[in-house]
Protein backbone atom coordinates (compact mmCIF):
# COMPACT_ATOMS: atom_id res chain seq x y z
CA UNK A 1 0.00 0.00 0.00
CA UNK A 2 2.64 2.19 0.70
CA UNK A 3 4.64 2.05 -2.66
CA UNK A 4 3.07 2.53 -5.67
CA UNK A 5 3.25 0.19 -9.00
CA UNK A 6 6.05 -1.73 -11.04
CA UNK A 7 4.76 0.79 -13.83
CA UNK A 8 4.82 3.55 -11.49
CA UNK A 9 8.05 3.38 -10.07
CA UNK A 10 9.80 3.01 -14.00
CA UNK A 11 8.24 5.86 -14.45
CA UNK A 12 9.79 8.04 -11.73
CA UNK A 13 13.43 6.02 -11.89
CA UNK A 14 13.12 7.17 -15.89
CA UNK A 15 11.75 10.48 -14.99
CA UNK A 16 15.31 10.92 -12.77
CA UNK A 17 17.43 9.12 -15.02
CA UNK A 18 16.53 11.88 -18.07
CA UNK A 19 16.73 14.79 -15.42
CA UNK A 20 20.31 13.10 -14.65
CA UNK A 21 21.14 14.06 -17.79
CA UNK A 22 19.68 16.80 -18.79
CA UNK A 23 21.28 18.23 -15.95
CA UNK A 24 25.19 16.96 -16.89
CA UNK A 25 24.28 18.07 -20.55
CA UNK A 26 22.83 21.71 -19.15
CA UNK A 27 25.69 22.38 -16.60
CA UNK A 28 28.70 20.76 -18.38
CA UNK A 29 29.02 20.01 -21.85
CA UNK A 30 26.56 22.79 -23.61
CA UNK A 31 29.16 25.83 -23.87
CA UNK A 32 28.07 28.97 -21.87
CA UNK A 33 25.68 31.31 -23.82
CA UNK A 34 27.77 33.72 -26.14
CA UNK A 35 26.15 37.26 -24.63
CA UNK A 36 24.68 36.39 -20.76
CA UNK A 37 27.63 33.50 -19.71
CA UNK A 38 26.88 30.95 -17.76
CA UNK A 39 23.63 32.24 -16.00
CA UNK A 40 21.79 31.34 -19.09
CA UNK A 41 22.33 27.92 -17.51
CA UNK A 42 19.15 28.54 -15.37
CA UNK A 43 17.24 28.56 -18.69
CA UNK A 44 17.30 24.44 -18.36
CA UNK A 45 15.36 24.42 -15.42
CA UNK A 46 13.34 27.02 -15.59
CA UNK A 47 11.59 26.95 -19.41
CA UNK A 48 10.78 22.94 -18.93
CA UNK A 49 9.07 24.02 -15.55
CA UNK A 50 6.84 26.72 -16.90
CA UNK A 51 5.85 23.98 -19.46
CA UNK A 52 4.95 21.69 -17.51
CA UNK A 53 2.99 23.83 -14.76
CA UNK A 54 0.87 25.42 -18.15
CA UNK A 55 0.62 21.51 -18.96
CA UNK A 56 -0.59 20.73 -15.43
CA UNK A 57 -3.23 23.30 -15.07
CA UNK A 58 -4.19 22.45 -18.52
CA UNK A 59 -5.18 18.98 -17.25
CA UNK A 60 -6.76 20.58 -14.34
CA UNK A 61 -8.95 22.83 -16.75
CA UNK A 62 -10.13 19.21 -18.43
CA UNK A 63 -10.42 17.01 -15.54
CA UNK A 64 -12.60 20.10 -14.29
CA UNK A 65 -15.22 20.26 -17.03
CA UNK A 66 -15.37 16.58 -17.17
CA UNK A 67 -16.10 16.51 -13.36
CA UNK A 68 -18.86 19.11 -14.13
CA UNK A 69 -20.25 16.99 -16.89
CA UNK A 70 -20.23 13.43 -15.44
CA UNK A 71 -19.76 14.17 -11.66
CA UNK A 72 -17.13 11.60 -11.29
CA UNK A 73 -14.97 11.98 -8.56
CA UNK A 74 -12.13 10.36 -10.01
CA UNK A 75 -12.05 13.05 -12.52
CA UNK A 76 -12.39 15.67 -9.13
CA UNK A 77 -9.22 13.09 -7.99
CA UNK A 78 -7.17 13.81 -10.59
CA UNK A 79 -7.51 17.96 -10.89
CA UNK A 80 -6.91 18.63 -7.05
CA UNK A 81 -3.72 16.52 -7.65
CA UNK A 82 -2.54 18.24 -11.04
CA UNK A 83 -3.20 21.85 -9.50
CA UNK A 84 -1.03 20.68 -6.61
CA UNK A 85 1.74 19.61 -9.20
CA UNK A 86 1.11 22.88 -11.35
CA UNK A 87 1.78 25.25 -8.31
CA UNK A 88 5.17 23.44 -7.40
CA UNK A 89 6.29 24.11 -10.80
CA UNK A 90 4.55 27.29 -10.96
CA UNK A 91 7.18 28.21 -7.82
CA UNK A 92 10.16 27.01 -9.35
CA UNK A 93 9.49 28.85 -12.04
CA UNK A 94 8.93 32.10 -10.34
CA UNK A 95 12.33 31.19 -7.88
CA UNK A 96 14.72 30.43 -10.73
CA UNK A 97 13.19 33.63 -13.15
CA UNK A 98 14.27 35.69 -9.66
CA UNK A 99 17.20 33.99 -9.27
CA UNK A 100 17.98 34.17 -13.14
CA UNK A 101 16.91 38.29 -12.96
CA UNK A 102 19.49 39.41 -10.22
CA UNK A 103 22.59 39.05 -12.54
CA UNK A 104 20.37 39.56 -15.52
CA UNK A 105 18.89 42.52 -14.76
CA UNK A 106 20.09 43.65 -11.54
CA UNK A 107 17.19 43.25 -9.39
CA UNK A 108 15.42 40.25 -7.91
CA UNK A 109 12.45 40.96 -9.09
CA UNK A 110 10.81 43.64 -12.26
CA UNK A 111 7.13 43.63 -13.30
CA UNK A 112 7.74 42.68 -16.78
CA UNK A 113 4.93 41.00 -18.73
CA UNK A 114 6.01 37.56 -18.05
CA UNK A 115 7.21 37.25 -14.58
CA UNK A 116 3.40 38.83 -13.68
CA UNK A 117 1.33 36.63 -15.35
CA UNK A 118 3.48 33.40 -13.70
CA UNK A 119 2.83 35.45 -10.38
CA UNK A 120 -1.15 35.81 -11.10
CA UNK A 121 -0.98 32.25 -12.43
CA UNK A 122 0.35 30.67 -8.78
CA UNK A 123 -1.84 33.24 -7.20
CA UNK A 124 -5.20 31.78 -8.50
CA UNK A 125 -4.07 27.99 -8.54
CA UNK A 126 -2.93 28.58 -4.81
CA UNK A 127 -6.19 30.11 -4.04
CA UNK A 128 -7.98 27.20 -5.21
CA UNK A 129 -5.78 24.93 -3.26
CA UNK A 130 -6.92 26.77 -0.49
CA UNK A 131 -10.80 26.40 -1.52
CA UNK A 132 -10.33 22.86 -1.72
CA UNK A 133 -8.84 22.95 1.81
CA UNK A 134 -11.34 24.73 3.04
CA UNK A 135 -14.91 23.28 1.69
CA UNK A 136 -17.36 22.02 4.23
CA UNK A 137 -18.53 19.47 2.37
CA UNK A 138 -16.50 17.59 -0.10
CA UNK A 139 -19.05 17.25 -2.99
CA UNK A 140 -19.55 20.86 -2.70
CA UNK A 141 -15.91 21.38 -2.70
CA UNK A 142 -15.56 19.57 -6.20
CA UNK A 143 -18.11 21.89 -7.89
CA UNK A 144 -16.76 25.09 -6.52
CA UNK A 145 -13.58 23.63 -7.78
CA UNK A 146 -14.11 22.89 -10.53
CA UNK A 147 -15.66 26.62 -11.48
CA UNK A 148 -12.99 28.27 -10.08
CA UNK A 149 -10.64 26.01 -12.01
CA UNK A 150 -12.58 26.51 -15.15
CA UNK A 151 -12.93 30.55 -14.66
CA UNK A 152 -9.03 30.17 -13.98
CA UNK A 153 -7.98 28.87 -17.33
CA UNK A 154 -10.05 31.09 -19.02
CA UNK A 155 -8.65 34.06 -17.34
CA UNK A 156 -4.91 33.29 -18.60
CA UNK A 157 -5.30 34.40 -21.82
CA UNK A 158 -7.27 37.90 -20.61
CA UNK A 159 -4.61 38.10 -18.05
CA UNK A 160 -2.00 38.20 -20.99
CA UNK A 161 -4.16 40.71 -23.26
CA UNK A 162 -3.76 43.09 -20.27
CA UNK A 163 -0.32 42.33 -18.87
CA UNK A 164 0.53 42.72 -22.71
CA UNK A 165 -0.87 46.06 -23.45
CA UNK A 166 0.56 47.22 -20.03
CA UNK A 167 3.93 46.44 -20.56
CA UNK A 168 6.80 44.41 -22.70
CA UNK A 169 10.27 44.80 -21.26
CA UNK A 170 10.65 40.77 -21.51
CA UNK A 171 12.35 38.92 -24.65
CA UNK A 172 9.68 37.37 -26.36
CA UNK A 173 9.49 33.87 -26.52
CA UNK A 174 12.37 32.89 -28.35
CA UNK A 175 11.68 28.76 -29.31
CA UNK A 176 7.97 29.22 -29.51
CA UNK A 177 8.20 32.32 -32.27
CA UNK A 178 6.50 31.79 -35.61
CA UNK A 179 9.76 31.20 -37.86
CA UNK A 180 11.53 28.51 -35.79
CA UNK A 181 13.57 28.17 -32.64
CA UNK A 182 16.22 30.99 -32.26
CA UNK A 183 18.16 29.28 -29.82
CA UNK A 184 21.31 27.51 -31.11
CA UNK A 185 20.82 23.79 -31.63
CA UNK A 186 23.12 21.95 -28.84
CA UNK A 187 21.09 24.02 -26.21
CA UNK A 188 18.11 22.61 -27.63
CA UNK A 189 18.98 18.85 -25.88
CA UNK A 190 19.36 20.01 -22.65
CA UNK A 191 16.10 21.79 -22.86
CA UNK A 192 14.06 19.02 -24.53
CA UNK A 193 15.88 16.66 -21.93
CA UNK A 194 15.05 18.39 -19.26
CA UNK A 195 11.34 18.64 -20.52
CA UNK A 196 10.77 15.34 -20.85
CA UNK A 197 12.01 14.78 -17.45
CA UNK A 198 10.10 17.35 -16.15
CA UNK A 199 6.59 16.17 -17.85
CA UNK A 200 7.82 12.41 -16.66
CA UNK A 201 7.94 13.40 -12.91
CA UNK A 202 5.19 15.19 -12.79
CA UNK A 203 3.15 12.34 -14.18
CA UNK A 204 4.76 10.40 -11.51
CA UNK A 205 3.67 12.60 -9.00
CA UNK A 206 0.16 12.87 -10.45
CA UNK A 207 -0.18 9.21 -10.15
CA UNK A 208 1.03 9.06 -6.49
CA UNK A 209 -0.98 11.65 -5.56
CA UNK A 210 -4.09 10.52 -7.31
CA UNK A 211 -3.26 7.19 -5.31
CA UNK A 212 -3.24 9.49 -2.24
CA UNK A 213 -6.97 10.88 -2.90
CA UNK A 214 -8.40 7.46 -3.28
CA UNK A 215 -6.99 6.13 -0.48
CA UNK A 216 -8.41 9.43 1.36
CA UNK A 217 -12.08 8.67 -0.45
CA UNK A 218 -12.00 4.94 0.77
CA UNK A 219 -11.06 5.98 4.50
CA UNK A 220 -14.25 8.69 4.10
CA UNK A 221 -16.55 5.91 2.90
CA UNK A 222 -15.47 3.34 5.69
CA UNK A 223 -15.78 5.75 7.98
CA UNK A 224 -19.66 6.87 6.87
CA UNK A 225 -20.67 3.25 6.85
CA UNK A 226 -19.55 2.66 10.00
CA UNK A 227 -21.07 5.33 11.60
CA UNK A 228 -24.22 4.45 9.61
CA UNK A 229 -24.05 0.76 11.28
CA UNK A 230 -22.56 1.69 14.80
CA UNK B 1 -38.59 34.77 -22.78
CA UNK B 2 -36.47 37.83 -22.19
CA UNK B 3 -38.90 39.47 -20.29
CA UNK B 4 -39.71 36.88 -18.04
CA UNK B 5 -35.78 36.92 -17.24
CA UNK B 6 -35.67 41.01 -16.73
CA UNK B 7 -38.65 40.66 -14.40
CA UNK B 8 -37.58 37.74 -12.25
CA UNK B 9 -34.06 39.57 -12.18
CA UNK B 10 -35.44 42.76 -11.05
CA UNK B 11 -37.23 40.75 -8.27
CA UNK B 12 -34.61 39.89 -7.07
CA UNK B 13 -32.93 42.73 -7.00
CA UNK B 14 -35.93 44.78 -5.50
CA UNK B 15 -35.93 42.31 -2.78
CA UNK B 16 -32.10 42.63 -1.61
CA UNK B 17 -32.87 46.88 -1.94
CA UNK B 18 -35.85 46.68 -0.10
CA UNK B 19 -34.07 44.54 2.70
CA UNK B 20 -30.73 46.90 2.75
CA UNK B 21 -33.66 50.37 3.08
CA UNK B 22 -34.45 48.57 6.07
CA UNK B 23 -31.87 47.47 7.61
CA UNK B 24 -29.40 49.55 6.33
CA UNK B 25 -26.59 47.28 7.07
CA UNK B 26 -24.53 47.09 3.48
CA UNK B 27 -24.79 50.34 1.95
CA UNK B 28 -24.15 52.51 5.74
CA UNK B 29 -21.21 50.21 6.08
CA UNK B 30 -19.61 50.55 2.77
CA UNK B 31 -19.94 54.58 2.54
CA UNK B 32 -18.42 55.18 5.98
CA UNK B 33 -15.42 52.52 5.15
CA UNK B 34 -14.72 54.23 1.98
CA UNK B 35 -14.42 57.66 3.40
CA UNK B 36 -11.73 56.03 5.85
CA UNK B 37 -9.87 54.51 3.39
CA UNK B 38 -9.57 57.61 1.92
CA UNK B 39 -8.87 59.28 5.26
CA UNK B 40 -6.01 56.69 5.52
CA UNK B 41 -4.34 57.26 2.50
CA UNK B 42 -3.55 60.74 3.55
CA UNK B 43 -1.36 59.30 6.57
CA UNK B 44 0.24 56.47 4.00
CA UNK B 45 1.36 59.21 1.17
CA UNK B 46 1.89 62.58 3.51
CA UNK B 47 0.83 65.80 1.93
CA UNK B 48 2.86 65.89 -1.22
CA UNK B 49 0.62 66.84 -3.72
CA UNK B 50 2.69 66.16 -6.56
CA UNK B 51 3.22 61.96 -5.53
CA UNK B 52 -0.84 62.25 -4.90
CA UNK B 53 -1.28 63.28 -8.92
CA UNK B 54 0.90 60.43 -9.83
CA UNK B 55 -1.21 57.69 -7.74
CA UNK B 56 -4.39 58.88 -7.79
CA UNK B 57 -5.64 56.17 -10.26
CA UNK B 58 -4.50 53.73 -8.20
CA UNK B 59 -5.64 54.96 -5.16
CA UNK B 60 -9.27 55.53 -6.31
CA UNK B 61 -9.35 52.17 -7.40
CA UNK B 62 -7.98 50.57 -4.41
CA UNK B 63 -10.83 52.26 -2.36
CA UNK B 64 -13.74 51.32 -4.86
CA UNK B 65 -12.65 47.72 -5.09
CA UNK B 66 -12.22 47.28 -1.00
CA UNK B 67 -15.40 49.37 -0.70
CA UNK B 68 -16.65 47.05 -3.24
CA UNK B 69 -15.40 43.60 -1.95
CA UNK B 70 -17.25 44.86 1.67
CA UNK B 71 -20.27 44.81 -0.30
CA UNK B 72 -19.81 41.08 -2.10
CA UNK B 73 -18.75 39.68 0.71
CA UNK B 74 -22.65 40.52 2.56
CA UNK B 75 -24.68 39.85 -0.67
CA UNK B 76 -25.24 35.80 0.24
CA UNK B 77 -24.40 36.33 4.17
CA UNK B 78 -28.71 37.12 4.74
CA UNK B 79 -29.40 34.18 2.82
CA UNK B 80 -26.60 31.96 4.61
CA UNK B 81 -27.35 32.99 8.38
CA UNK B 82 -31.30 32.84 7.51
CA UNK B 83 -30.87 29.62 6.05
CA UNK B 84 -32.94 30.44 2.78
CA UNK B 85 -30.79 28.68 0.21
CA UNK B 86 -33.09 26.23 -0.05
CA UNK B 87 -35.60 28.80 -0.82
CA UNK B 88 -33.44 31.00 -3.23
CA UNK B 89 -33.29 27.40 -4.95
CA UNK B 90 -36.94 27.07 -5.06
CA UNK B 91 -37.42 30.03 -7.00
CA UNK B 92 -38.96 28.95 -10.12
CA UNK B 93 -37.17 29.57 -13.05
CA UNK B 94 -33.70 29.87 -14.10
CA UNK B 95 -30.83 30.30 -11.73
CA UNK B 96 -29.66 32.76 -14.46
CA UNK B 97 -32.29 35.58 -12.48
CA UNK B 98 -30.92 34.56 -9.32
CA UNK B 99 -27.06 35.50 -10.67
CA UNK B 100 -28.25 38.92 -12.61
CA UNK B 101 -30.44 40.09 -10.04
CA UNK B 102 -27.83 39.50 -7.07
CA UNK B 103 -25.46 40.91 -9.47
CA UNK B 104 -27.21 44.13 -10.25
CA UNK B 105 -27.88 44.59 -6.45
CA UNK B 106 -23.88 44.52 -6.19
CA UNK B 107 -23.54 46.74 -8.85
CA UNK B 108 -25.79 49.43 -7.56
CA UNK B 109 -24.03 49.02 -4.13
CA UNK B 110 -21.07 49.67 -5.54
CA UNK B 111 -21.93 52.40 -7.78
CA UNK B 112 -23.48 54.67 -5.10
CA UNK B 113 -20.21 54.24 -2.86
CA UNK B 114 -18.47 55.30 -5.82
CA UNK B 115 -20.64 58.21 -6.19
CA UNK B 116 -19.52 59.21 -2.92
CA UNK B 117 -15.76 58.75 -3.09
CA UNK B 118 -15.23 60.03 -6.42
CA UNK B 119 -16.40 63.87 -5.29
CA UNK B 120 -14.84 63.36 -2.14
CA UNK B 121 -11.45 62.02 -3.34
CA UNK B 122 -11.77 65.48 -5.61
CA UNK B 123 -12.26 67.80 -2.66
CA UNK B 124 -9.88 65.66 0.36
CA UNK B 125 -6.86 66.08 -2.50
CA UNK B 126 -7.22 69.05 -4.22
CA UNK B 127 -7.97 67.11 -7.74
CA UNK B 128 -9.57 69.02 -10.42
CA UNK B 129 -11.53 66.11 -11.66
CA UNK B 130 -14.72 67.79 -12.45
CA UNK B 131 -14.89 68.35 -16.21
CA UNK B 132 -13.16 64.42 -16.46
CA UNK B 133 -16.12 62.96 -14.33
CA UNK B 134 -18.71 61.91 -16.83
CA UNK B 135 -15.73 59.80 -18.48
CA UNK B 136 -14.28 58.40 -15.35
CA UNK B 137 -17.97 57.47 -14.30
CA UNK B 138 -17.81 55.49 -17.69
CA UNK B 139 -14.60 53.70 -16.33
CA UNK B 140 -15.92 53.14 -12.96
CA UNK B 141 -19.14 51.44 -14.07
CA UNK B 142 -17.26 49.25 -16.56
CA UNK B 143 -15.30 47.89 -14.23
CA UNK B 144 -17.81 47.61 -11.42
CA UNK B 145 -19.27 45.12 -13.78
CA UNK B 146 -16.72 42.84 -14.53
CA UNK B 147 -15.38 43.18 -10.48
CA UNK B 148 -18.80 42.14 -9.37
CA UNK B 149 -19.52 39.68 -12.17
CA UNK B 150 -16.77 37.62 -10.53
CA UNK B 151 -17.38 38.98 -7.11
CA UNK B 152 -21.36 37.72 -7.36
CA UNK B 153 -19.88 33.88 -8.40
CA UNK B 154 -17.19 34.01 -5.82
CA UNK B 155 -19.62 35.52 -3.05
CA UNK B 156 -21.93 32.68 -3.39
CA UNK B 157 -19.30 30.07 -3.24
CA UNK B 158 -17.09 31.55 -0.34
CA UNK B 159 -20.67 31.73 1.80
CA UNK B 160 -20.32 27.78 2.36
CA UNK B 161 -16.87 28.17 3.17
CA UNK B 162 -15.06 27.88 6.81
CA UNK B 163 -12.86 31.30 6.89
CA UNK B 164 -15.33 32.80 4.16
CA UNK B 165 -14.48 36.30 4.63
CA UNK B 166 -10.50 35.73 4.00
CA UNK B 167 -11.12 33.46 1.20
CA UNK B 168 -13.35 35.94 -1.10
CA UNK B 169 -10.66 38.29 -1.68
CA UNK B 170 -7.95 35.34 -2.02
CA UNK B 171 -10.07 33.97 -4.56
CA UNK B 172 -11.65 37.70 -5.96
CA UNK B 173 -8.52 39.89 -6.71
CA UNK B 174 -6.14 37.25 -8.72
CA UNK B 175 -8.97 36.37 -11.39
CA UNK B 176 -10.24 40.24 -11.42
CA UNK B 177 -6.59 41.19 -12.50
CA UNK B 178 -7.32 41.90 -16.27
CA UNK B 179 -10.89 44.29 -15.06
CA UNK B 180 -8.37 46.12 -12.31
CA UNK B 181 -5.32 46.73 -14.92
CA UNK B 182 -7.86 47.55 -17.32
CA UNK B 183 -9.56 50.40 -15.13
CA UNK B 184 -6.76 51.64 -13.21
CA UNK B 185 -4.99 52.58 -16.96
CA UNK B 186 -8.37 54.02 -18.18
CA UNK B 187 -8.80 56.06 -15.24
CA UNK B 188 -4.76 57.11 -15.38
CA UNK B 189 -5.31 57.83 -19.16
CA UNK B 190 -8.27 60.02 -18.48
CA UNK B 191 -6.55 62.27 -15.55
CA UNK B 192 -3.74 62.70 -17.52
CA UNK B 193 -6.06 64.30 -19.97
CA UNK B 194 -4.38 61.82 -22.69
CA UNK B 195 -6.67 62.00 -25.97
CA UNK B 196 -10.10 59.97 -26.87
CA UNK B 197 -8.31 57.60 -28.79
CA UNK B 198 -5.85 56.52 -25.62
CA UNK B 199 -8.63 56.24 -23.70
CA UNK B 200 -10.80 54.25 -26.03
CA UNK B 201 -8.20 51.77 -26.33
CA UNK B 202 -8.22 50.58 -22.82
CA UNK B 203 -12.48 51.36 -22.89
CA UNK B 204 -12.62 48.49 -25.61
CA UNK B 205 -10.66 45.90 -23.59
CA UNK B 206 -12.48 46.55 -20.32
CA UNK B 207 -15.83 46.30 -22.51
CA UNK B 208 -14.62 43.14 -23.77
CA UNK B 209 -14.10 41.72 -20.30
CA UNK B 210 -17.42 42.69 -18.98
CA UNK B 211 -19.08 40.59 -21.81
CA UNK B 212 -16.92 37.60 -21.84
CA UNK B 213 -17.53 37.70 -17.52
CA UNK B 214 -21.54 38.32 -18.31
CA UNK B 215 -21.80 35.36 -20.09
CA UNK B 216 -19.57 32.68 -18.70
CA UNK B 217 -20.44 33.89 -14.61
CA UNK B 218 -24.01 33.25 -15.12
CA UNK B 219 -23.46 29.83 -16.73
CA UNK B 220 -20.75 28.81 -13.53
CA UNK B 221 -23.42 29.97 -11.19
CA UNK B 222 -25.69 27.39 -12.36
CA UNK B 223 -23.08 24.80 -10.90
CA UNK B 224 -22.23 26.64 -7.94
CA UNK B 225 -26.22 26.91 -6.90
CA UNK B 226 -27.13 22.83 -6.45
CA UNK B 227 -28.67 20.62 -4.33
CA UNK C 1 28.30 36.15 -5.58
CA UNK C 2 29.80 34.71 -9.70
CA UNK C 3 27.89 33.30 -12.39
CA UNK C 4 28.06 29.55 -11.06
CA UNK C 5 26.79 31.29 -7.77
CA UNK C 6 23.68 31.69 -9.38
CA UNK C 7 23.34 28.98 -11.46
CA UNK C 8 24.16 26.58 -8.45
CA UNK C 9 21.49 28.50 -6.42
CA UNK C 10 18.62 27.78 -8.99
CA UNK C 11 19.36 24.59 -9.82
CA UNK C 12 19.56 23.66 -6.12
CA UNK C 13 16.57 25.12 -4.84
CA UNK C 14 14.49 23.96 -7.71
CA UNK C 15 16.18 19.89 -6.50
CA UNK C 16 15.07 21.02 -3.18
CA UNK C 17 11.70 22.14 -4.07
CA UNK C 18 11.40 18.82 -5.92
CA UNK C 19 12.75 16.18 -3.68
CA UNK C 20 10.91 18.29 -0.46
CA UNK C 21 7.47 17.85 -2.61
CA UNK C 22 8.18 14.01 -3.26
CA UNK C 23 9.31 13.39 0.69
CA UNK C 24 6.28 15.04 1.39
CA UNK C 25 4.10 13.14 -0.90
CA UNK C 26 5.46 10.15 0.75
CA UNK C 27 5.12 11.12 4.09
CA UNK C 28 0.91 11.64 3.24
CA UNK C 29 0.86 8.49 0.87
CA UNK C 30 1.81 6.71 4.23
CA UNK C 31 -0.08 8.04 6.89
CA UNK C 32 -3.33 8.31 4.93
CA UNK C 33 -2.70 4.13 3.88
CA UNK C 34 -2.05 3.36 7.54
CA UNK C 35 -5.26 5.36 8.71
CA UNK C 36 -7.18 3.45 6.17
CA UNK C 37 -5.63 0.43 7.15
CA UNK C 38 -6.33 0.85 11.06
CA UNK C 39 -9.79 1.57 10.09
CA UNK C 40 -10.76 -1.22 8.53
CA UNK C 41 -9.21 -3.87 10.66
CA UNK C 42 -11.07 -2.39 13.04
CA UNK C 43 -14.60 -2.97 11.41
CA UNK C 44 -13.03 -6.08 10.40
CA UNK C 45 -13.38 -7.41 14.14
CA UNK C 46 -16.32 -5.90 15.04
CA UNK C 47 -18.11 -7.71 12.13
CA UNK C 48 -16.45 -10.48 13.43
Amino acid sequence: MGRGSLATRVLGGTAGLLLAAGLYLGLVVVPPDAVQGDVQRIMYVHVPSIVTAYIAFFVVFCTSILYLWKRDLRFDAVAVSSAEIGVVFTGITLATGMIWGKPTWGVWWTWDARLTLTAILFTIYVGYLMLRAFAEEPLAGARYGAVLAILGFLDIPLNHLAVYWWRTLHQPSSILRPGGPSVASDMLLPLAMNFAGLVLLSTYFLVERVRLERLRHRTAEVRLTRGRRG
Amino acid sequence: MVAELLRRTWAMTWKDVTVELRARERINAMLFFAALVLFIFNFALGPDRETLREVAPGLLWLAFLFTGMLGLGRSFQAERENECFEELLLTPGDRESIFFGKLAGNILFMVTAEALILPLFGILYNLDIWGLLPSLALVAFLGTVGFSAIGTLLAAMTAHLRAREVMLPLLLFPLTVPVILGSVRATEAILAGGGLSEVSHWLKLLGGFDVIFLVVCPLAFEFVLEE
Amino acid sequence: MGNWGFVGLAYGLALVVLVGYLVFLKGRLRGAGEELAALEQESGRRTR
